[in-house]
Order: structure tokens, then C-alpha cells, then sequence
């Protein structure tokens, strides 16, 4: 039941910078040696679709099945027996899955799941009832059970509810998952190619593409109606490197919240290339270093890190349990004075953004960590309620399915002063990290784990040699006390990141520029 | 609103999509109703009971896919994806093996996958169940005097099925659970230890006792844990680590990573991939088993397999198209959901108990590590690698010594495989990937 985020590695998205293709370090050398053949370019071809009036087709504006009165009696039934707070949760997505394997285009998913939730709380108990039928009479059913976790209470009567405007974090002119089909079609193709003509030793190449439109309605007792509507792509690239018996997996992912201009600026073809470079870079890998040492953390998806090493530990509901290792922890010092971390719902194209979350908050960007000193915890209603303050926009849930908690949005350490080739200097014996896989964290103990798909030897001061894949794994506060170096070159990651958190995944950003910790144990082979 | 039985909605996709163009069209519901409570310090937290439904077509056109799912039931909604999913299946490419399996299900006796006593579970009946878990986690230990929570939950699902070939068919299924994550304190650190179990069967459920005396041991056992120094030793894997590690091997025996160079043994059968200890066996029929079933996600018929024979690969999970790719026979492995196509996956896998016992590995350890808990991701199925956090007990001369976290273990997969040493005799089917315990004969410890 601990917290994980998976999903495997790299590319890095640029926060506030024009985006651009950067290669870190010295990976452009080993790159150079690695590859035969160059790669020619592969055009994007823009869609021209008129998808949303086909969505149109089958969905219904959730408004429409919901009006105010409908959600008015719903939530009433959900505090007929008492409770301090309810809301209603309709949603519809509209999914796109397109397979490519083999070189061929395996399969296309059309996906229409929706539904409606109702939740009642009181004080630390919820009663959380669903219908995959956006109907009243089922919600009516679902407030009903809900509402059966609150004991002999008087009933409640909900504020009516009125539709509030939202502030959008950003707009999209023309969003990829609207594109037409066969544009999307292209656009896997071409990942496709890219990565085989990078080698020939290029042996396979998988490419999932997914994407969604997801419509939420939240009404809630105190008198709030928020819609959205919300885009996400996710591009996954796994081209398999073959020499001889020996098979290496690179990894690329292209996407976030992004329309098809920012796809022509941060194109799938160079993903792609990048991930098969990857592959042939671990053909040439050795063994990794075992034991305890300095490590050098590359940016972007590196802030896998943060996102376990902190960011599960100040989720609201751990510490309203006290089960966090940083319950009672506001306003200390948890880590090296270089540190602040930031939790931003709103980065333009984030994987984790949104205008509102799940239970009807507006987003909004929290600092976490300020100068090494805990300035704040992620809170939803719930958590908020019970520890006094003000929720932080951070209950989010899977689906319709489940309940909201109190969930990170785009998580990441923030820009530092240090030139990133500089924060090699001085390490005799230690560690890069070039692309993380993985990571999980026990909350409680701080323990963290996260893979690394791509890493280095640091010897006397340079990357040396590539090293297979190996776990690094630390205790937060002990890891963050140990931050010694922060890099100038801050990258959020948009395309990948999905975390798990009691049987609930959600979509989330990372990030991080380069960053250097005094001890980390990696776990590799060579002694 | 619609008010179609499953058989009416699936028979209704499966024609309309024969009559829009598919060669062949496959129909697959899932309905499940599911009720959990949560307990912490007592109280009632969470509360939850809903039903859920899904519907899922797979058509071939021109030996070409196409699939969409919804949960949304109005016959117009279900028509509409019919006619898009087979006009986008078209952009595809073909593919010869493209097509519903040969075989036909015949009716298979009682495999004892729904029980009445879960069914009748009520709400009141699971916060029983999960106080009393929660109780004897208390009970346990004095040290143990919170929980993160403690749960019960009872599920009955449903499988409706039909394609162009075998006529609408169901079963039944029944799922209940509990578990409790206590949390454990010396005074200054706090350390949570979690016990999950979870059975198609009430009998077969692990007594709140249990669970709750197994969450508050495994909490207690991680207060004072330390790394050690790096060094190569014999590790031990506890029944329940064992399993997760043999979960983290399943994609290499998945036939289309095999097909697709993603499997480190992918050119291996019929040959020496471990120790002659290793057996793994793949039963979609052991009774009661969490991933019993009659047919698999696309209709095929359940049966036992011999993945790996004493260290020898001898077959891949298969779906339809993967085994007439590889020219082999069916397994009955194809694993989905009504939101998914059918893909490789286990139904009931596990590792054929062996002679030893883990009192037995341990007392013949000279200096080693028992592994009780793993964590994050550190099997890479493609290369072979392998490397894990995880925590434990130090053995020193035969004997348990000191509680140990902060450490990794690495290892190549082949080698680990290969240097297997003993298999204990303690397998629990408490999950649809399970193992006994299990000694590797030497890895890389890297801690301080």
C-alpha cells in the first residue's frame, strides 16, 4: 500500500525556457560513439480533424444531465442524515489508445467510461457510494449510501449551488487528443521510424500513444458548481537495442497538456531518437558502483526524487494520521538550506495541471519547502478541515470511481544558482544519474527507492563510463539535509509520471534541475 | 434508461458489428459490486459500496484490430462505438494471425471461485471484521499503538462473454479481504508494517488474529533497523518477497515480449534458465485460486501449464495471436479487463513448493540476509538485471541477528536463477503470483 510512481524515464521539458533539444553533460560523446547511422528528420503531419463535434456525438455535456436543482436534491439526500460536507463528482472521458509494435500498427482503443460519485463527510469519516449512470435517480441511490458513515446526526441543508468561473492555468489552441485519427496515426509512425534509423541494431520498437478528454462536474454542499474540461496526451517510445544476446530498453515519452504547436517544437521523431541512442548507450554499459557515495542527479524526470523523498510525506492525509515522518514538522528545518520545493498545479502544459481539482478547489501553486524550512502541507478538504487551514487545491482522485486525497499536482525543486558541469567537481568516487526510472517511498520510515535507467561512474571529478541499471535508494531527511549542490538548468517534466497512492493513479509533473547530494547508496554490483 | 440484460447487450454489439464489416467481433462485460470499510483506532473512516459495469468489443477486419470499451450502457452510446471502433480498425495493419482463437470452452466442474458466505457479506460484517484485525495488532505488541488503517472488503464480479463463434456465456466470482498497516514505536522511530490477505473464500480468509498479529510483528521487526556494510553474501527470500520477485519475472515469459526482443530469455527454451529446484507452474484451474476461471479474456479454456520444468524454459504465456505467431499452442492467458485488449498474463503462477524449509535455510546460512520485505522497481526483464531495495534480518552463523534496512541487492537475473540453492515448502496461494521461500546463493548488499 506504499505510494509509487512508475513509468520509466527521461525527456526533459524546460519550465519557463523556449523549448529545446539539450543534451546533458557528456552524453553527446558517448551518443556519437554509439550510433552508425545518423537519423533523417521525420516530418509532423498537423491533423485536421473536427474531433470535438465527434465527441459531441456521443458524450453529453455533463451540465445538461446535471442541472442545478438535480445536484441540489442529490446533495441534500447526501446530508439527510448529517455529515459536515458533500459533493457530487460526474465525469466522462473520451480515451484514444493507439498500439504500434512489429513496425506495424497493432491496435487502436476507443475508450467512453463515465459516471458520477457522491461523498459524504464528517469530521474523519467519508462515505464515498458511485454509478457508472450519470442518472438521478442512481445518484440519489449512491447519496443514500453514502451518507449511511454519519451516525445519529441531524440532517444538513446544502447552500444551492451556482455555477463559479474558472481561472484557466493556461489555454490550448488546437489540443492533440482533438486532432483527427489519422494525424495520430502519423505521429506514431514517425516515432516508429526515428528510432530505427538511428542503428540497426535498433532490433524493436514499441509505441503507445494514448490520449484523453476528460469533462468533470463537481458540486459541492457549500454552494459550488466548477466544470472543466481537461487534455492529456501521453507518447511512450521502448526501442529494444540487439548485440548478439545482449538486449537493452531505451525510453522515451513525449506529451502533457499540449496542443499540436508545442508537438512541433518538442517533436515524438527526436523523442524517439533520443530513446534509441539511450538503448545503444546501455549496450556499452558495465557494471554500477555498490555502496554509499556522492550522486549527481540529471534534471527533469530526476525530480522523481523529490516527489518521493518529500513530496508523499506532506500529503495532508499522512499527517493527519500522524504516520508521516514529518507530522509536527511545519516551519523546521528538513533539509539543506539550497533546497525549495514547489508543488504547481498551474505550469503551462504540466501533466499534473488543472484550473480545479476534484473536490471543487481552484489550483494553485504551494511552496513547500523554502531555504531548507517546511512551509507547508498538500491538503484536500478532508485534511484541511482537521488540521485548520485552507485546502491547497490538492484533492485529486483516479475517477469517478473514488474518492479524492490529498494527491501531489506538478512537483518539483526549484532552480538553483550552480552551473550544472560544476557540481561534477570534487567527487573522487560517485554517481550520475542520467534518467531515472521508477520510485516508491515508506511515508513513514522516509525510505525511498527509485530506479535509474541511464546512469554514469563519476571518477575523480568527470562521467566516465555508463553503468547498467541499479536502484539508488536513501532516507529522506537524511538525503535532503545532504543536498549540496543545485543546478541553473530547472526542467519540469510533462510527459510522464503517473502516481499510485492506495489503489488510485493519477497523472502527475515532476521535476528538477541538476542536483548533487552528499550520499546516496547505489545499488550495483561492482564492490 | 437502458434496461438490456448483459446477454441482450452483448448479443446486440457482437451482430452489429458482424453486420458493419467485422470478420469477426468479440463481446466482454465486466459487472462488479464492491463494498470495503476502513477502520483506524476503532472508528469507522471510510465507508464505501458501489456497483460497476463495463463493456468491451474487439472486432477484426481484414485480419485488422479494433476495440473500444464504455461504461455507459444506452444501446445508442454502444452502436455508435461499434460503427467507429470498425471504421478505425481499418487504419491498422493487417496481420494473418489477426483473429479469434480455434478453440471452444467446454463446461468445466465446480472451481469453487464464488462463495455464498462472501456474497452475504454486509457492511456491519466488514468493520467487525476489520476491528477485530485492527484489536489484535494492538494485542500484539505494545509498541504497535496506531495503524494507518485497518480494512475489509468483500467483492462479487461478474463475466459475461460472447464472439462469433462461442455463444454468450458467464461466471461468477467472489473476492473478500482484509488486512491492517500497523504502526510501530520505539520512542523515537516509527516504522509501519502492513498485512494484506485476500481469498475467493471466507474459509480461506487468514483469521483477523492473523492478519492483525502478522501487520503488528512485521512493524515491529523494522524498528532499529541499520544498513550494513556493503558486501556479497547468500540471500534468503520470506515466502511472500519470493512472490513479488517471481511477479516481477512475469513480463519475460509474456510471448509477445519474447516476439519483440523484450524478454531476457526470449531465445532460451528448452534450455537451463535456473536451478533444478525451479519449477513454475501457470493453473487457471487450481480451486478457489484468485485467478481461477473457467475461460480466459478471450474464451479459452483454462488449463495447467509447466512454464519452467526443474530450471528448464519450456513455454511462454500465450494469447490467440501471439501462439500463432510462434506456431504453438494456446495457453489460455490472455488477461484483460472490459477497458482492455487481451495480453499475456498469469492466472495462477507460482513455484512449486520444494523440500526445505526457511528454519532450515536460515540454520544453514553461515552469514547471509533474510529478505522480508522488497521495495520499488528493480527487475529489468529485458537485459536481465536485477536490483532492489529491501529489508530484513541479518544472519550470523545460522541465526536471526539484527533488524537491516537502507540496503539494496543486485544481482543478473541468470545468475540469481541459476544459483537458487533451496526452495522451502511453504507455499500460501494468497495472491495470483506466489511463491515459498527461496535462497539465492550470492548477491551484491550495497548499504553503507
Amino acid at each position: 500500500m506504499q505510494p509509487a510512481a512508475d513509468f520509466d524515464t527521461i525527456p526533459r521539458m524546460p519550465l519557463d525556457e523556449p523549448i529545446s533539444r539539450r543534451v546533458f553533460l557528456r552524453r553527446g560523446a558517448l551518443v556519437s560513439a554509439a550510433i552508425l547511422a545518423g537519423a533523417p528528420g521525420v516530418p509532423w503531419i498537423p491533423g485536421s480533424g473536427d474531433a470535438d463535434a465527434a465527441i459531441m456525438g456521443i458524450g453529453q455535456e455533463l451540465e445538461d444531465i446535471l442541472n442545478l436543482e438535480t445536484c441540489n436534491r442529490i446533495l441534500a439526500e447526501a446530508l439527510a442524515r448529517g455529515g459536515t460536507f458533500a459533493d457530487l463528482f460526474a465525469e466522462q472521458r473520451f480515451t484514444t489508445r493507439i498500439v504500434l509494435d512489429d513496425g506495424k500498427l497493432e491496435s487502436v482503443t476507443y475508450g467512453y467510461p463515465r459516471g458520477a460519485g457522491v461523498r459524504v463527510l464528517h469530521r474523519h469519516q467519508t462515505g464515498y457510494a458511485f454509478s457508472d449512470e450519470i442518472a438521478f435517480a442512481s445518484l440519489l441511490d449512491a447519496a443514500r449510501v453514502a451518507s449511511t458513515v454519519v451516525e445519529n446526526q441531524s440532517p444538513v441543508t446544502p447552500i444551492d449551488v451556482t455555477k463559479r468561473a474558472l481561472s484557466a492555468p493556461f489555454t490550448l489552441t488546437s489540443p492533440v487528443p482533438l486532432m483527427a485519427e489519422p494525424a495520430k496515426f502519423a505521429l506514431v509512425r514517425s516515432m516508429d521510424a526515428a528510432a530505427r534509423a538511428v542503428d540497426p541494431r535498433i532490433a524493436s520498437v514499441r509505441v503507445e500513444y494514448s490520449d484523453e478528454v476528460r469533462d468533470v462536474l463537481v458540486a459541492t454542499s457549500e454552494g459550488t458548481l466548477s466544470v472543466d474540461r481537461q487534455y492529456l496526451l501521453a507518447i511512450r517510445c521502448v526501442p529494444i537495442a540487439v548485440d548478439g544476446t545482449m538486449r537493452r530498453s531505451g525510453f522515451g515519452a513525449v506529451g502533457g497538456r499540449v496542443d499540436e504547436a508545442y508537438l512541433r517544437q518538442r517533436t515524438p521523431a527526436t523523442v524517439a531518437r533520443e530513446a534509441a541512442e539511450q538503448a545503444l548507450i546501455l549496450l556499452q554499459a558495465g557494471p554500477a558502483p555498490a555502496g554509499t557515495m556522492p550522486v549527481v542527479i540529471g534534471p527533469g524526470w530526476g525530480g522523481v526524487l523529490i516527489h518521493e523523498s518529500l513530496g508523499h510525506a506532506v500529503e495532508g492525509d499522512g499527517i493527519r494520521r500522524q504516520t508521516s515522518l514529518l507530522t509536527g514538522k511545519k516551519g523546521a528545518a528538513i533539509g539543506s538550506p539550497l533546497l525549495r520545493v514547489v508543488d504547481d498545479a498551474r505550469i503551462p502544459h504540466g501533466r499534473g495541471s488543472y484550473a480545479v481539482d476534484d473536490e471543487g478547489t481552484p489550483s494553485r501553486k504551494t511552496v513547500l519547502v523554502d531555504r531548507g524550512v517546511l512551509q507547508s502541507y498538500l491538503l484536500d478538504r478532508q485534511s484541511a478541515s482537521m488540521l485548520g487551514g485552507a485546502p491547497t487545491g490538492n484533492g485529486r482522485r483516479e475517477s469517478y470511481r473514488s474518492r479524492p486525497l490529498p494527491r501531489m499536482s506538478n512537483t518539483y525543486i526549484d532552480r538553483g544558482t550552480s552551473d550544472p558541469e560544476s557540481l561534477l567537481s570534487g567527487i573522487t568516487k560517485g554517481f550520475y544519474a542520467a534518467m531515472l526510472g521508477g520510485g516508491s517511498v515508506d511515508t513513514t520510515s522516509g525510505n525511498f527507492n527509485f530506479a535509474v535507467r541511464e546512469g554514469y561512474w563519476i571518477e575523480n571529478g568527470a562521467i566516465t563510463r555508463p553503468a547498467r541499471g541499479a536502484v539508488l535508494i536513501g532516507n529522506s531527511l537524511e538525503t535532503l539535509r545532504g543536498l549540496e549542490g543545485v543546478g541553473s538548468d530547472l526542467y519540469v517534466e510533462h510527459a510522464r509520471g503517473t502516481c499510485g497512492k492506495d489503489g488510485q493513479r493519477v497523472p502527475v509533473g515532476v521535476g528538477q534541475p541538476t542536483v548533487r547530494f552528499a550520499s546516496i547508496t547505489v545499488g550495483g554490483t561492482e564492490t | 434508461m437502458a434496461t438490456l440484460s448483459p446477454q441482450e447487450i452483448l448479443e446486440r454489439v457482437r451482430n452489429l458489428a458482424q453486420r458493419s464489416g467485422a470478420a469477426e467481433a468479440e463481446a466482454y462485460m465486466e459487472i462488479a459490486n464492491i463494498t470495503e470499510a476502513r477502520v483506524r483506532q476503532g472508528e469507522v473512516e471510510y465507508l464505501t459500496q458501489s456497483a460497476m459495469q463495463g463493456v468491451g468489443v474487439r472486432v477484426f477486419v481484414d485480419s485488422k484490430v479494433g476495440f473500444s470499451f464504455t461504461t455507459d450502457m444506452r444501446p445508442t452510446v454502444l452502436d455508435e462505438l461499434v460503427r467507429r471502433t470498425i471504421i478505425l480498425a481499418g487504419e491498422n495493419a493487417p496481420r494473418d494471425e489477426n483473429r479469434l482463437p480455434d478453440e471452444q470452452p467446454a463446461p468445466i466442474s465446480d472451481l469453487e471461485i464464488y462463495d455464498e458466505a462472501v456474497a452475504g457479506l454486509r457492511t456491519a460484517d466488514l468493520i467487525a471484521l476489520a476491528r477485530k484485525s485492527e484489536d489484535h495488532a494492538f494485542a500484539t505488541d505494545k509498541r504497535v499503538q496506531s495503524t494507518r488503517l485497518a480494512h475489509a472488503g468483500a467483492a462479487v464480479g461478474e463475466v459475461h462473454f460472447t464472439n462469433s463463434f462461442i455463444p454468450y456465456q458467464s461466471f461468477r466470482t467472489t473476492t473478500c479481504w482484509g488486512g491492517v498497516s500497523a504502526i510501530a514505536t520505539d520512542g523515537t522511530t516509527k516504522r509501519e508494517g502492513s498485512f494484506e490477505d485476500r481469498r475467493r473464500s471466507l474459509l480461506d480468509l487468514n483469521t483477523p488474529e492473523r492478519i492483525g498479529r502478522k501487520a503488528a510483528e512485521r512493524a515491529v521487526a523494522g524498528l532499529g533497523g541499520a544498513p550494513i556494510p556493503t558486501t556479497t553474501a547468500p540471500v534468503l527470500f520470506e515466502a511472500e518477497a519470493a512472490g513479488r520477485f517471481l511477479a516481477g519475472l512475469v513480463p519475460a515469459l509474456s510471448a509477445a515480449n519474447v516476439l519483440e526482443q523484450r524478454s531476457f530469455i526470449a531465445d532460451k527454451v528448452n534450455q537451463p534458465i535456473a536451478s533444478r529446484l525451479l519449477t513454475i507452474v501457470d493453473d487457471g484451474l487450481l480451486r478457489r485460486g484468485l485467478g481461477t476461471r473457467p475461460f480466459d479474456g478471450e474464451g479459452v479454456q483454462q488449463r495447467r501449464s509447466i512454464l519452467v520444468d526443474r530450471g528448464r524454459l519450456v513455454k511462454f504465456l500465450q494469447t490467440a495471436t501471439t501462439a500463432r505467431r510462434m506456431n504453438t499452442r494456446l495457453t489460455g492467458n490472455a488477461f484483460r479487463t472490459y477497458r482492455s485488449l487481451p495480453e499475456a498474463g498469469p492466472t495462477n503462477l507460482y513455484i512449486e513448493p520444494g523440500s526445505s524449509t526457511l528454519d532450515k535455510m536460515i540454520s544453514t546460512t553461515a552469514r547471509g540476509l533474510l529478505v522480508t520485505g522488497i521495495a520499488g522497481f528493480g527487475i529489468d526483464t529485458v537485459a536481465g538485471g536485477y536490483s532492489q531495495q529491501v529489508v530484513g534480518r541479518w544472519i550470523e552463523k545460522g541465526t536471526l541477528g539484527a533488524a537491516v534496512e537502507g540496503v539494496t541487492i543486485a544481482g543478473n537475473l541468470t545468475e540469481m536463477l541459476l544459483g537458487i540453492d533451496a526452495v522451502g515448502r511453504d507455499l500460501e496461494y494468497r495472491d495470483t503470483v506466489c511463491a515459498p521461500s527461496i535462497r539465492f546463493r550470492e548477491l551484491t548488499i550495497a548499504g553503507t
